[in-house]
């Protein structure tokens, strides 16, 4: 854990790198609340039709015999009306959850996390990203929950996932793991992307290396990720074959290290 | 009941809430028959094996984007009429859509269901046009063929 920047400055960066982060899904995160938006919008009009016919034949006060039919096709259309907002609404609520649970700051604190909750929300959050080409896998166990920073080890998961994304040039798997290992929980992130050149993998974690062309925000997310779990008193490490792909492998303690740079 | 002779709109669209929308709206304020489709691949056999008179694709879906799938619709059946349904409203797109998929409409969504039910009721007769046009133009093709064989026996007969 040498090398570790303060608490206060972790917590700043992890900060910092977090807005970056959603500034950089924010257009993505829009898309997705677009589609649920898109068929609330439509049914909501579907509904305002379909009581507008239902008050126009029950205007007559009785039912006529052909008027049934027409009945039936109302109700036919509301019953897949309600079915759809039924799903667009659980859509929008389960994302608006996990941005919740991304950004907010009173999660800043220690926190017993379920380190797959934490990796689920944000998975939504980057769905968009996936441009429908890559197929994300989970293989979790049952683990116990991790004493944590919950928003910094959020950050860490959201930085692995996105560093995976953009390493997969338009299809591929990512393949997260969870499991028990020793006194820690492991989380492996595995991507069939570019891969990392050997001259390279030794600096990944080092402030400000990129490999890709100076972009703002770039060449942080990986070290951050290494003082947030070098914080946690864990440990990260990557493998990697160019042109095969990358693993990413986080353990964290269950207990706070107070060996580390926990406050 | 639909038969034989009602226009038929296939949507293709991997949103599963987006199609069962579509539908929900189409069915209550329209007599078309409504065919849906998860999948721009499996919606191609539907083109193959069906009539299909309009086509709505969302733009992004996995396995192929929606200018690909119309494009290949085109190949299949050239006068269904092809309208795009896109999140992502941009004139690189559009264009594309319109030289690769020779696009008719290009709706955006969300989308305005009295703009949708138009947009999908004069590709309807946009396709009903072009395929009359096309059955008189094999009819005049086929009566030309006659006019030149009586022609030519009766030039036959004479000289």
């Amino acid at each position: 854990m040498s090398g570790a920047a303060p608490p206060d400055s972790v917590a700043e960066l992890v900060n910092a790198a977090k807005m970056a982060t959603l500034g950089s899904l924010v257009a993505g995160v829009a898309h997705e609340l677009n589609t649920p938006l898109g068929a609330l919008n439509s049914n909501h009009d579907v509904l305002k039709r379909a009581l507008e016919r239902l008050q126009g034949i029950l205007a007559d006060e009785v039912v006529e015999p052909h008027e049934l039919d027409e009945v039936r096709r109302i109700v036919s259309a509301v019953d897949g009306v309600m079915r759809v907002n039924d799903l667009a609404v659980e859509r929008m609520v389960t994302l608006v959850a996990s941005l919740r649970r991304f950004g907010r700051p009173d999660l800043a604190d220690i926190d017993h996390v379920d380190v797959r909750e934490s990796i689920d929300a944000a998975l939504v959050i980057v769905k968009h990203e996936l441009r429908g080409g890559i197929v994300v896998e989970r293989d979790y166990d049952d683990v116990a929950p991790v004493e944590c920073y919950a928003q910094e080890i959020g950050q860490v998961f959201m930085n692995l996932l996105v560093n995976a994304i953009r390493a997969i040039d338009a299809e591929g798997r990512i393949t997260v793991r969870v499991k028990h290992a020793d006194e820690c929980v492991r989380i492996e992130v595995e991507d069939t992307g570019c891969g990392i050149a050997a001259e390279h993998l030794g600096r990944i974690f080092e402030p400000g290396f990129t490999t890709r062309g100076g972009r703002i925000g770039m060449g942080m997310g990986l070290p951050i990720s290494r003082q947030v779990v070098d914080r946690h008193g864990g440990r990260i490490s990557v493998t990697s074959e160019p042109g095969r792909g990358s693993t990413f492998t986080v353990d964290l303690p269950y207990t706070l290290q107070t060996g580390g740079n926990a406050q | 009941m639909p038969d034989r002779t009602t226009p038929t709109i296939l949507i293709v669209d991997d949103e599963e809430m987006v199609l069962m929308a579509l539908r929900s709206f189409l069915e209550l304020e329209t007599a078309y028959r409504v065919v849906t489709s998860l999948s721009p691949v499996d919606a191609l056999d539907t083109v193959r094996d069906e009539r299909v008179d309009v086509i709505v694709a969302d733009f992004m879906m996995p396995a192929m984007d929606g200018i690909e799938f119309l494009r290949q619709a085109r190949d299949i059946r050239p006068h269904a009429t092809r309208i795009l349904l896109t999140g992502y409203a941009d004139m690189r797109n559009a264009i594309r859509a319109i030289n690769e998929a020779g696009l008719y409409h290009y709706l955006e969504k969300p989308w305005d269901n009295d703009r949708l039910k138009l947009v999908v009721r004069n590709g309807v007769e946009r396709s009903s046009l072009v395929n009359e046009l096309d059955s008189r133009i094999t009819a005049l093709e086929s009566a030309n063929v006659e006019l030149l064989e009586i022609r030519s026996r009766l030039i036959k007969a004479f000289l």
